[in-house]
């Protein structure tokens, strides 16, 4: 293995010179952004997705449909849990993952529903449920159903964006064939632009989650012939169920 | 994977005549090159955007060093491991490594051109790990033992009926293959039983970002999340020129790259990696390497005329662009990148003496150009490459041109450089082709002229010049 | 690169670059466009010993056999004074766009290039311009149905793309159909035809086919390797369609229209 010092020197001397310079500042890369700067953007960002929350979430169920999402519109708690209800009955479900999200903690989703004999709903948490991680992704492959809140929504792409953590599983939203995303109304950014103007905010915050995930649809591919597929390896139906 | 540029004139013969891809490509046109003209047109500010995407380029490829090793102290600080391999064969030593230290059994590809440049899948395969290819395309690819044919859209060549054969163990060869959506449910349930089972993953990188140490991956299959999620051990591949500043920059490339590839706002999923997973997660991976690869980017990065080739972000736009990727297919550019990028980076990764059909097959027609989401210059940089195969201008090895045709252009010089002679020029070539002109049109010539007249009629040399004409005409001159 | 930025004075005579082609293959092309610009009211002059501007060498890497052209090119043209024009898209481009990298390590003749750069126009930029599109409505007649296929470098280095459709809908009694594709190249690209001769035959059929789709009966372009490159595949495939250069093209409509006054 070429060690670091060995390849940057390299690279350094492709670029004729011998150590590596800081480079003089451009307006195009926000690298030379001011931390200062970056947490007044991110306020206003914020105020922005309160105080247009309605405008941002309209123009999201545009995009969201348009990306394959089923939208369902509710504006209580006793309807979204009918649409949940709806889901788990037209497909027979017996297996359900959810997220802890403080909108479907509001919903009490697990108390709402009414399941068949035998069938098991819970949050991911090993923790609590003593699994070990071979465990955890054992019951998110035979789950039928994950349902999550989201961190954003961004009304541009079509889009839910979710952190994973703790008791926030990466694999509930990708691997069972049906995944529903609860979304609140304020939680809609404009555009991708916002999207990482916040994550650098929590960055330079030192407060960056071990990944993000931005889920626009249901997974697709279109692999063969040009034919558009869906339902590769990740769900093969998303609902977006948008709490008024 | 094992350079096979100088077949390229065979290969594209092969394709052209062979019409199930003939078919194939042309989705490349009416699904991605339209697409991308559709997205960027409902685009408010396209332009901008790309100005944008080129000067963050340039900026970051001008300081690659700086950027580098600042990546490397960030991947670092999130808990991540850096490593540098200077050419595949030390990257394939290492990733091996890995999977034999973490006790690995089976592996998990994403799609990486990178890991193609490496071979890797091939590799860790006769190291005796399962190693499983989990982009649909890939996969396909894989088990017909191919290479990708485009860098979007591997498997765009094949036919249903050839997936069949290949995906479904009932399929009975003569009978209608299943459909699309049959066919691929077949390969989800196979996969996910691989997903199930993965120790290791090695994804590729579309971005790497310098002042976080992240990695951001674009997928619209889910594999991508597959391999970020499940396996106790991540591996990134990267190529060194694959890294942008600041993850804001991040908004700026994705925007670009996804409407340049496929024609849609966003793909359906982009994972941000920051690094292993933290520790109380329920799951993801323990451990997460990033492997930077040079495999001679250098000769690109220290080369002032060709070093925008670096920008490339491999959204495969310049492909569907092409009139002639669209006729030759992936498989003629005989290595990893095909198509417009690929005549560039092909020949200077891997020698010009065997590449040195690609810069030539190129009508110069400027499409490519034109559609680069970062604005590339590649007609510029195929004018510099076919300078250096015809005069060796950079290095006299390089020169491949046969003392023929540099014999030819030595005398077009001479016949260019005075009137007389250019008229005397003109005659002569009139009266070597009157035997073979008729109706001021020639069906068959002699060589050179002949490689023309074997598909299309050539014009007869004029009898008089322009001159001759301009002296007798009587010019109107100003009203 | 365009020329177009500003619209300045009606000029009253240019110097003619005839190009390589035009002056061994394709004469008629130059008369046609002494005719129109004399329509115009634009005389020209003719700079007796041009030749070539060095495109086909430069193209084919013998940069060392291309510039001492270019720079005899730059010799005889920078002692004319006013607009030059060339009915080429690529002959202009050559010298526009590409002489900076031909005398990359040559300041004083990349200055000089830069000057008569500057007053080069292709063909359709130049009537374009300093005229417009229309200035020659009611003086063209003629009974077609025409297509106009967009030549590469004429399209994205001159960067003229519908000007000259606009042209060709101000001849009365011709029919302007839409071509399907019109801005893929017909795979001409110089050397490029014989180098790599088949795959420049797959890519002019296609280019024929939409030709045959569009219903036009002539095919309309402005750079007369292109037209030479289609018309020598539809004669070869047994077509009627004719494939003519625009200045061509317009200069038998201007004549039509004569004949009918």
């Amino acid at each position: 293995m070429t060690d670091r010092q060995k390849f940057i020197s390299g690279v350094s001397a492709s670029l004729g010179r011998s150590v590596p310079v800081a480079p003089e500042s451009i307006d195009e890369t926000a690298f030379f952004e001011s931390p200062g700067d970056a947490d007044t953007r991110a306020k206003e960002i914020t105020q922005d997705s309160t105080s247009r929350s309605d405008e941002l979430m309209e123009s999201l169920r545009i995009s969201a449909a348009k990306n394959g999402w089923n939208i369902h519109s509710v504006s209580d708690s006793e309807n979204a849990i009918g649409v949940i209800q709806d889901i788990c009955d037209s497909k027979g479900v017996r297996s359900v993952l959810t997220s802890d999200h403080q909108a479907l903690n509001q919903l009490n989703v697990s108390a709402a529903l009414s399941l068949p004999e035998g069938a098991t709903i819970r949050t991911t948490d090993r923790e609590l449920h003593k699994n070990s991680v071979e465990d955890s992704k054992e019951e998110a492959f035979t789950a039928d159903l994950g349902i999550t809140g989201v961190d954003y929504g961004i009304a541009e792409t079509g889009t839910v964006v979710i952190h994973p953590k703790n008791r926030v599983s990466r694999l509930v939203s990708l691997a069972p064939p049906v995944h529903i995303a609860v979304i609140q109304k304020g939680q809609v950014l404009e555009s991708l632009d916002e999207l990482f103007a916040m994550e650098r905010h929590d960055f330079l915050k030192d407060d960056l989650a071990g990944s993000m995930n931005l889920i626009s649809g249901p997974s697709k591919t279109a692999d063969i012939e040009g034919t558009t597929v869906t339902g590769i390896h990740g769900p093969l139906e998303v609902h977006l169920l948008i709490l008024e | 994977m094992k350079p096979v540029t100088i077949n390229f004139r065979d290969k594209a013969s092969q394709t052209i005549s062979d019409e199930q891809i003939q078919q194939s490509l042309e989705h490349v046109y009416t699904g991605f090159f339209k697409g991308r003209l559709a997205a960027a047109s409902e685009t408010d500010n396209w332009e901008a955007l790309r100005s944008k995407g080129k000067a963050i380029k340039d900026h970051t490829i001008a300081n690659l060093d700086y950027y580098l090793d600042l990546l490397a102290t960030n991947v670092e600080k999130a808990g991540g491991k850096i490593h540098f391999a200077s050419d595949a064969a030390e990257a394939r030593k290492l990733i091996i490594g890995l999977a034999k230290n973490c006790e690995v059994k089976t592996v998990i590809k994403s799609k990486s051109m990178v890991s193609e440049e490496m071979g890797l899948a091939e590799a860790m395969n006769d190291a005796g790990f399962e190693t499983v290819e989990t982009d649909l395309g890939e996969y396909i690819i894989q088990l017909a033992e191919e290479t990708p044919y485009h860098l979007i859209a591997p498997a765009v060549h094949k036919s249903r009926t050839e997936v069949a054969k290949l995906l479904d163990r009932s399929y009975q060869p003569g009978s209608e293959p299943p459909d699309a959506t049959e066919l691929t449910m077949m390969a989800r349930e196979q996969l996910r039983d691989v997903f199930r089972r993965a120790d290791m993953s090695v994804t590729g990188a579309n971005f790497a970002v310098a002042e976080s140490g992240s990695i951001a991956l674009v997928t619209n299959e889910g594999n991508g999340r597959m391999s970020t999620s499940v396996p106790r051990v991540h591996v990134a591949v990267m190529g060194m020129e694959k890294i942008v500043p600041s993850i804001q920059d991040l908004s700026t490339m994705l925007r670009i790259l996804i409407r340049s590839a496929t024609g849609q706002r966003i793909s359906t999923y982009v994972t941000m990696v920051n690094g292993p997973r933290k520790q109380d997660e329920e799951e993801g991976p323990e451990e997460f390497h990033l492997v930077v690869l040079n495999n001679g980017r250098d000769k690109l990065l220290s080369d002032i005329y060709m070093r925008e080739a670096l920008n490339c972000i491999r959204c495969g736009a310049c492909l569907n662009a092409c009139p002639v990727y669209r006729k030759v297919g992936g498989h003629a550019y005989g290595w990893v990148y095909p198509g417009p990028i690929g005549a560039l980076v092909s020949p200077v990764l891997t020698g010009l003496k065997d590449g040195k059909n690609l810069p030539n097959a190129s009508s110069l027609c400027g499409a490519c150009h034109d559609a680069c989401p970062v604005k590339i210059d590649i007609p510029r940089m195929l004018l510099e490459l076919r300078w250096r195969t015809a005069e060796g201008e950079k290095d006299p090895k390089e020169k491949s041109s046969s003392m023929a045709e540099r014999l030819v252009w030595k005398s077009w010089r001479i016949g260019m450089m005075g009137r007389k002679r250019f008229d005397l020029g003109s005659r002569i070539a009139g009266w070597t082709l009157r035997p073979f002109t008729s109706n001021g049109w020639i069906s068959k010539a002699p060589p050179p002229v002949g490689g023309w007249t074997s598909s299309r009629d050539f014009p007869a040399v004029s009898t008089r010049s322009l001159k001759s004409f301009v002296k007798s005409m009587k010019l109107g001159g100003g009203k | 690169m365009s020329n177009l930025e500003d619209t300045p004075t009606k000029p009253d005579k240019v110097t003619l670059f005839s190009t390589c082609m035009v002056e061994q293959v394709a004469p008629e092309v130059g008369r046609s466009v002494i005719e129109v610009l004399d329509l115009l009211g634009v005389g020209i002059e003719y700079v007796d010993d041009q030749t070539c501007c060095g495109q086909p060498a430069f193209n084919s890497g013998f940069r060392s056999e291309a510039r001492p052209v270019a720079a005899r090119f730059i010799d005889l043209f920078e002692k004319t004074a006013g607009p030059i024009v060339v009915p080429s898209g690529s002959c202009a481009a050559m010298v526009r766009n590409y002489y900076s990298q031909l005398f990359r390590d040559e300041p004083d003749l990349k200055t000089r290039a830069k000057a008569v750069s500057e007053r080069l126009f292709e063909f359709n930029e130049f009537v374009a311009k300093f005229f417009g599109t229309n200035a020659l409505k009611g003086q063209f007649s003629r009974s077609n149905t025409a297509t106009y296929h967009k030549c590469c470098h004429l399209l994205r280095e001159i960067e003229i793309d519908e000007e000259p459709i606009q042209m060709l809908e101000n001849i009365d009694g011709l029919e302007v159909v839409p071509l399907e594709r019109a801005d893929v190249c017909c795979g001409f690209g110089g050397s490029f035809s014989v180098k790599m001769a088949d795959i420049s035959t797959a890519i002019l059929d296609e280019k024929l086919d939409y030709i045959e789709q569009s219903g036009a009966d002539t095919v309309v372009a402005a750079d007369t390797g292109c037209v030479f490159q289609m018309q020598g595949g539809m004669r070869r495939r047994g077509s009627s369609v004719r494939v003519v250069h625009i200045a061509e093209f317009l200069a038998e409509s201007a004549k039509n229209a004569g004949a009918g006054k």
